[in-house]
């Protein structure tokens, strides 16, 4: 019951009983105390009247004042939030301002990665191995991008020794939001698995690489354009890389640029033989960050190291590679697979001796599993990994033991001693058709991302 | 021979249109970032892109999209401007769009510097 009401009870009650109590005082009624009490009545009225006034008032007031205390939080806040974003938009553009001014604006960061293994392949004896894969990368400004590879490493031989390589060199030009052009030598995006392994070793779950990379080519030399996109309705990004580049050789007889007979072999980076080029190009899809789907195609006029004048090649691929977190699983699974299909069309020798057709197709699929969030310490850091490879060749004369494919599995342990630094053990068994064996290898090896 | 020369030739064909419509959408994007007025108009895909990167923050798409590939880096392994060179060499491997990018780099640099 409010105060109001309690006040208007209490005045009627005592204006009803007053007239009783004035009647029981002086039966003979009227008088002057019946004055006395009426004006008393009239004035307790007036007073009423003067009080329902001011509590009327006073809540007129107190409605005000909560409506305007409201408003002017609201205002307040939006008020803020407007200033902090203006000062925020402010600060980054003038420090941008700033950057641009500065003395140094281009910037140079030695990146790359460092191993040395101990390995040991049936048939071939043990021996230690160092890599050392540096890279200079050079970010000209906002838009211009250069990035230099090289591979250092010891090679194999009765001679020793060691030898250089080159993995890139390019520059890129991001032109927008989604694209960016650009030229020279790059790691290729075929198959996707020599991308995503890059820069190996530090980047491998396994330390020797798979079956499937011999189909692959390891670089483009040429132009191309790639970038990101968001798909359609929200349905997650696509990502694209097209490129005419110089492409791959043919290979007539064994071993040639690390290819064998009637392959494609990588690293055309001087073809003397043909002005054929290479057209091709990766697309893939990413639903969720997590899962990226991926579609490659690479068609040329391969040039021949031999007398081999009018033949086409096109290379198709397919890829997928994805993770998951979690801690129901208690840590980080890995998955990463893909097949590769290599057509060689017809070639015609001049000697009409010599006639090539085929396909070759390999492919891989490897798991990991990384207990990272079961919190046993040395134990979070543990990555176990197992591959199946596999590769056929168009005929018995595709390799030169003269197996038609090979298969093999491998399973290794890791061990992350940080982010960037790896030790690792592998063990591959090897097997090739026709009931040969191949040759079962041991690595161990630490490689170490800079 | 000569339906692969044509299957070839059709995708070639297919992939240019593809190039020049992700061209002019980015162009139109650009435009759109620029100018507010813009916005009024209705957007038809492909000429506007919207992009959900706008409402991720970086740190989700630091720890979502690099994980796919390799381990995650720790913010504090390098500089804030070391990180704008590897962002910028990891958008091109990734193939991240530009506002992915400079989001990833945003939060690399800000956790870098504390």
């Amino acid at each position: 019951m409010t105060q109001k009401r309690r006040v208007l009870i209490s005045m009627a009650a005592a204006l009803a009983i007053m007239p009783a109590a004035a009647a029981w005082a002086d039966p003979a009624g009227g008088g002057a105390d019946y004055q006395k009490l009426e004006h008393k009545y009239q004035q307790l009225q007036e007073q009423m009247a003067t009080m329902a006034k001011q509590m009327s008032a006073m809540q007129k007031q107190q409605a005000a004042l909560k409506a305007s205390q409201a408003k002017a939080a609201t205002t307040d806040t939006a008020a803020i939030d407007r200033e902090v974003k203006r000062l925020y938009r402010r600060v980054m553009k003038d420090s941008q301002k700033i950057s641009n001014l500065e003395p140094g604006n281009i910037q140079v960061l030695i990146a790359g990665d460092v191993n040395f293994q101990f390995q040991h392949v049936d048939g071939s004896a043990s021996t230690f191995y160092a890599d050392s894969s540096p890279m200079i990368q050079v970010r000209v400004d906002k838009n211009i991008f250069i990035n230099t590879a090289f591979d250092f490493y010891t090679s194999a031989g009765a001679a020793g020794g060691s030898a250089a390589d080159i993995g890139a060199a390019n520059i890129n030009y991001e032109l927008n939001n989604y694209v960016t052009l650009g030229g020279g030598l790059v790691t290729s995006p075929i198959g996707g698995i020599v991308g995503q392994y890059n820069p190996a070793p530090w980047n491998r779950w396994l330390v020797d690489g798979s079956l499937e990379g011999a189909l692959l080519p390891p670089n483009e030399l040429g132009v191309w354009t790639r970038g990101g996109l968001p798909a359609p309705d929200n349905m997650g990004y696509l990502t694209y890389f097209l490129f005419v580049s110089n492409g791959p050789v043919l290979a007539t007889t064994h071993d040639i640029n690390g290819a064998s007979y009637n392959n494609l072999g990588f690293g055309n980076w001087n073809p003397a033989a043909q002005n054929g080029k290479t057209v091709g190009g990766r697309f893939s899809y990413l639903p969720i960050p997590n899962i990226e789907l991926g579609y490659s195609f690479e068609w040329s006029r391969p040039s021949a190291d031999g007398s081999i004048t009018t033949t086409n090649s096109l290379i198709n691929a397919v890829d997928i590679n994805t993770y998951y977190v979690n801690k129901k699983i208690d840590g980080l699974f890995r998955f990463r697979g893909g097949w590769t299909w290599d057509q060689v069309g017809q070639g015609i020798d001049s000697t009409g001796a010599f006639s090539l057709g085929g396909m070759s197709n390999g492919g891989q699929l490897e798991v990991a599993y990384q207990p990272s969030l079961c919190g046993i310490k040395y134990l979070d850091k543990m990555m176990a990994a197992f591959r199946y490879d596999r590769i056929d060749g168009p005929a018995a004369a595709n390799f030169s033991n003269g197996a038609s494919h090979e298969q093999r599995y491998s399973i290794g342990l890791d061990y992350w001693l940080h982010s960037n630094a790896v030790l690792k053990f592998e063990y591959e068994f090897d097997n090739l058709s026709n009931g040969l064996h191949g040759n079962d290898a041991m690595y161990v090896q630490f490689a170490v991302g800079i | 021979m000569n339906l692969m020369k044509y299957k070839i030739t059709r995708s070639i064909t297919i992939t240019a249109a593809a190039m020049g419509l992700v061209v002019m959408a980015g162009c139109a994007s650009n435009k759109s970032t620029k100018s507010s007025s813009a916005a009024a108009k209705p957007a038809v895909w492909p000429l506007t892109i919207k992009d959900p990167a706008a409402n991720e923050s970086g740190a989700q798409i630091w720890a979502e999209n690099c994980m796919r590939c390799h381990q995650l880096r720790s913010p504090s392994q390098y500089t804030p401007a070391q990180w704008g060179i590897i962002v910028q060499y990891m958008r091109l491997r990734a193939g991240l769009t530009g506002t992915q990018a400079k989001k990833v780099l945003a939060f690399l640099q800000s956790a870098s510097a504390h």
